[in-house]
């Protein structure tokens, strides 16, 4: 824990604290969300054996969240300062992507930036609403981001559930109880928290040389299903020349506040395919969290599989793009997370503190071919990690990340229990 | 305002907002304080009377600290006796100005400096300028880059002056590098030829990887070079995909390509030639060890001229990174089941496999009475051990020593000298890769002679002796790929 990751999380929290939203009378609104966790993890599947704990501030967001026109325009701005209070990722058994693995890698610091004109067709399209999403921020692709959901500690599926950090351009159309949506985007990921979307890339466009889509049905009130499919051009080379990936997504989600407190649950399953379908990912998701008064707990289970690219001299990297051969095999893990917190609110409940414990246990597997054993590398195949800490927020419950348009929502309209964890 | 005029503008700031950059035009009146900085390419070393690899570049700010378009800065040099080139340029948008850098004749520092009108102190390069005798540490002598769009450079092969390097999707491009075709030189390399191959269905496109160019001592002819596509298909050990091209560069300015050998269920990596018995030997991952006839005309599809093939680790335990023919002994690194030493004639094992269990194996050299092997990634173990065998009458080896370099988790190829003196090897995967290179005055205990660590590994090096110097031709990793060229003539006396 570094003294500029405290000063982070104080400043968040104070700016948080300290910013007021204009009235909506006023045809404008601004709405200032902050927050951190402060945690100290502890990992029991580490690359070499043996155990490590680390204390790190994550998480630490600033998002503003604007309208204006009525609701006609819409802004987002999220920074995220994950590049300053955790460098060297976060310990997370089985994450990976970006470079990292078995660490969760640092956000970009512009986590979000974008505007979406809303409605744009006004009464011509009766009562549906077309809306335009224009800037960086989350592919209308999966299910919403590992942030504003219950836990702490991220899935292992977050590279095969959600695409995040694009220049993306997003086309939706909302009528009753579906939402489709459409867009355009630059394949790269980024490769370190100062990356901006690359969308150009010597003389030749990256913006637009991946796509995806989305159909979102709420049939009921609470509960929703999505449906999603990406193509992902070189996703781990920022030239260009690397391996596209595509990739489905099919989840229901219900939340519901009840007379005992709030309800939430989710399940998804994810595939990723790559080089025409020799490399083939899958995961299945399920979670949920109950609450009674201040007390939250919410379990969740995952079987997810990676790839084992790899290694570096520091263990906890992968090289990007690798060079050539690099896969050793294929990992598949299966998690048991359970999750539990406590709720202080202060400032009419805008100003969440959070105290929270979080264990996860499972297994690490080899399946499919190749020479990746995880005892050799563990020096075990069970999973063992352990994390408790305190989560600072100011305004940020309810909100979903990654949902724009008609799907946005949260701090308002939506009953939002399930959105930023507090 | 209505909605449609004001979203532009939005969109408009929102992106200038990720990509905004600070320039100011000069002028205005008054002289302005400007700042010259040295932006890239001070503290370069070189050949005296050679030009510099990379241009020496300034950033011209204002008192406010943003970058200055417009400035005129002038170059000169101030110690040395080289050149310079242009003598005065102007600051780009971003505030940078360069100039070439041609060493003088002195051995030792050279200088050069760089004003404006508002900096007259300006600043100061400096070049270390070697003599063309002996080098005391691997020179860089010369980079040079993929073409743009491309990721990866991952082999050179060297011969008669020409360079054929093998960039993955950019292809096969051919420089002269002492040849004289074009005038090229090892610190000037000039490009000849290119081709990109064909992709042959293999997803992730021609994937150029390795090659040889067969002088055919039969037909005189050295009509045909081999080349190596390298594919993925499935884990290390379970499955690998990618043909031999078989290109005809009678033409070095135009090569084609006129034929292909096909493995199903398999793919290519390294080569090695008996030149004389026009034969083949390709490492085949898990297909192992393949022998292939490439006697007279090569056209279409040549795989029926497959004469042998061994999986000298079994099934499931076969991953072959090289092969190597020395001394009537055909050797193999295997990724998997370590050094084997075949027949050449029937490819039966002579003697040696799993004798590195602890680690993965990569490449190999022979060179008299001794072998070395190196390793790669992570078993357990890291790949950062060179093996050394002892080789007895029949050629079989035993292990004999190693050698362990310090923060890499890859030695990614391995040569000896063809004088015998030094032993190159690459290096990837940590804070100590990079090119390194042993004295073998004692062949069973060689001592580190010069290093010279690179901020991306160096994927394979290829040593070229060329009008009596000593050069190593390395392939730089993805983050700067390119070619690089070492000076390592006399580091070991």
């Amino acid at each position: 824990m570094t003294r500029r990751a405290v000063a982070t999380l104080l400043f968040a929290v104070t700016l948080g604290g300290g910013a007021v939203a204009l009235p909506a009378q006023s045809g404008f609104g601004v709405t200032p969300m902050a927050q951190g966790i402060l945690v100290v993890d502890h990992s029991g599947a580490i690359p070499g054996g043996g155990g490590l704990t680390e204390t790190r501030l994550v998480q630490p967001v600033l998002m503003a969240v604007a309208h204006g026109f009525g609701n006609k325009l819409g802004f987002i701005a999220t920074l995220d300062f994950e590049g300053a209070t955790m460098k060297g990722g976060e310990l997370t058994p089985g994450a990976w992507g970006e470079g990292y693995v078995d660490r969760r890698h640092p956000h970009t610091t512009v986590h979000e930036l974008n505007v979406t004109a809303n409605d744009l067709l006004g009464h011509l399209d009766g009562a549906g609403r077309l809306s335009v999403t224009i800037g960086k921020g989350f592919v209308p692709f999966g299910t919403d981001d590992p942030m504003s959901r219950p836990f702490v500690r991220y899935p292992v599926n977050h590279h095969l559930s959600q695409l995040l950090e694009r220049a993306v351009a997003t086309l939706q159309y909302d009528l009753g109880p579906v939402t489709v949506e459409g867009a355009l985007f630059n394949g790269d990921e980024p490769t370190q928290p100062s990356d901006g979307p690359l969308v150009r890339y010597e003389g030749r466009w990256r913006f637009g040389d991946s796509w995806s889509a989305r159909a979102t049905v709420r049939p009921l009130t609470g509960l929703e299903l999505q449906g999603s499919i990406a193509h992902v051009h070189s996703p781990e080379s920022r030239p260009g020349a690397g391996p596209d990936a595509d990739k489905t997504s099919v989840s229901a989600r219900w939340d519901a506040v009840t007379p005992r407190g709030e309800r939430y649950a989710l399940v998804e399953y994810a595939r990723t395919s790559e080089l025409t379908g020799f490399f083939v990912y899958h995961t299945f998701l399920a979670e949920g969290l109950a609450s009674r008064r201040r007390l939250r707990a919410s379990y969740r289970f995952e079987r997810t599989e990676r790839p084992e690219e790899l290694r570096l001299f520091d263990l906890f990297r992968t090289q990007r793009p690798s060079p050539d051969n690099s896969v050793l095999g294929i990992s598949r893990w299966s998690l048991h997370t359970l999750h539990v917190a406590y709720d202080v609110f202060l400032r009419e409940r805008k100003l969440t503190i959070q105290p929270f414990i979080e264990g996860t246990l499972g297994s690490v597997a080899s399946v499919g071919g190749g020479v990746f054993d995880p005892a050799a590398l563990y020096g075990t195949d069970k999973v063992r990690a352990f994390s408790v800490g305190v989560l600072v927020g100011w305004g940020m419950r309810g909100h979903r990340m990654g949902r724009y348009g008609a799907l946005a929502g949260g701090m308002d309209g939506m009953p939002g229990m399930s959105g930023m964890k507090m | 305002m209505r909605l449609h005029r004001l979203f532009p503008g939005i969109v408009a700031a929102t992106l200038a907002a990720c990509t905004s950059t600070s320039t100011t035009t000069p002028g205005g009146g008054g002289v302005t304080p400007y700042t010259v900085a040295v932006f890239n390419g001070n503290l370069q070393s070189s050949l005296a009377g050679a030009a510099l690899v990379t241009p020496l570049t300034v950033v011209v700010t204002d008192v406010n600290g943003a970058t200055v378009t417009g400035a005129q800065v002038s170059w000169t040099v101030a110690r040395g006796g080289g050149s310079v080139s242009p003598t005065s340029s102007t600051t780009a948008a971003n505030g940078r100005a360069s100039t070439i850098f041609t060493l003088g004749s002195i051995v030792g520092t050279q200088t050069v400096s760089a004003t404006t009108a508002s900096a007259p102190a300006g600043v100061t390069f400096s070049a270390t300028a070697a003599s063309s005798g002996p080098v005391s540490a691997p020179l860089l002598i010369a980079s040079v880059p993929t073409p743009t769009g491309a990721t990866y450079d991952h082999d050179t092969f060297v011969r008669d002056g020409l360079a054929f390097a093998f960039m993955w999707n950019a292809g096969l491009r051919i420089y002269d590098v002492g040849n004289g075709v074009n005038g090229g030189s090892p610190a000037t390399p000039i490009l000849v030829g290119s081709l990109i191959t064909n992709t042959n269905g293999v997803p992730g496109g021609a994937q150029v990887h390795n090659g040889w160019w067969f002088h055919n001592p039969v037909t005189g002819q050295n009509k045909y070079l081999f080349i190596g596509q390298e594919g993925s298909c499935g884990a290390i050990g379970s499955c690998s995909i990618g043909d031999i091209h078989i290109v005809d560069v009678s033409n070095l300015a135009a090569p084609v390509e006129v034929g292909f050998i096909h493995i199903a269920g398999a793919g290519v990596h390294n080569f090695w030639m008996d030149e004389a018995n026009q034969t083949l030997y390709a490492a085949y991952y898990n297909a192992g060890v393949v022998k292939i006839d490439v006697s007279g005309t090569l056209s279409g599809d040549m795989s029926s001229r497959i004469t042998k093939q061994v999986q000298p680790g079994g099934p499931g335990n076969t991953y072959i990174w090289g092969v190597m023919l020395s001394n009537g002994t055909l050797y193999a690194t295997d990724m998997l089941s370590g050094f084997w030493a075949l027949d050449p004639a029937t490819l039966a094992t002579k003697g040696g496999g799993n004798n590195v269990p602890e680690r993965y194996g990569s490449d190999q050299w022979v060179y008299g009475q001794y072998a070395y092997s190196g390793s790669w990634g992570n078993r357990g173990v890291r790949g950062n051990a060179v093996k050394i065998w002892a080789l007895d009458g029949s050629g079989v080896p035993t292990l004999a020593d190693s050698i362990v370099v310090p923060n890499v988790t890859t030695i990614s190829d391995v040569a000896v000298t063809p004088d015998g003196k030094m032993l190159v090897i690459t290096t990837e995967g940590g804070p100590g890769q990079g090119l390194y290179v042993y004295s073998l005055a004692n062949p069973v205990k060689p001592t580190l002679a010069g290093s010279s660590i690179t901020s991306q590994g160096l994927h394979t090096g290829e040593v070229a002796v060329i009008n009596g110097r000593t050069y190593v031709f390395a392939a730089r990793d993805p983050g700067v790929p390119e070619m690089d060229i070492f000076d390592i003539t006399g580091l070991v006396p």
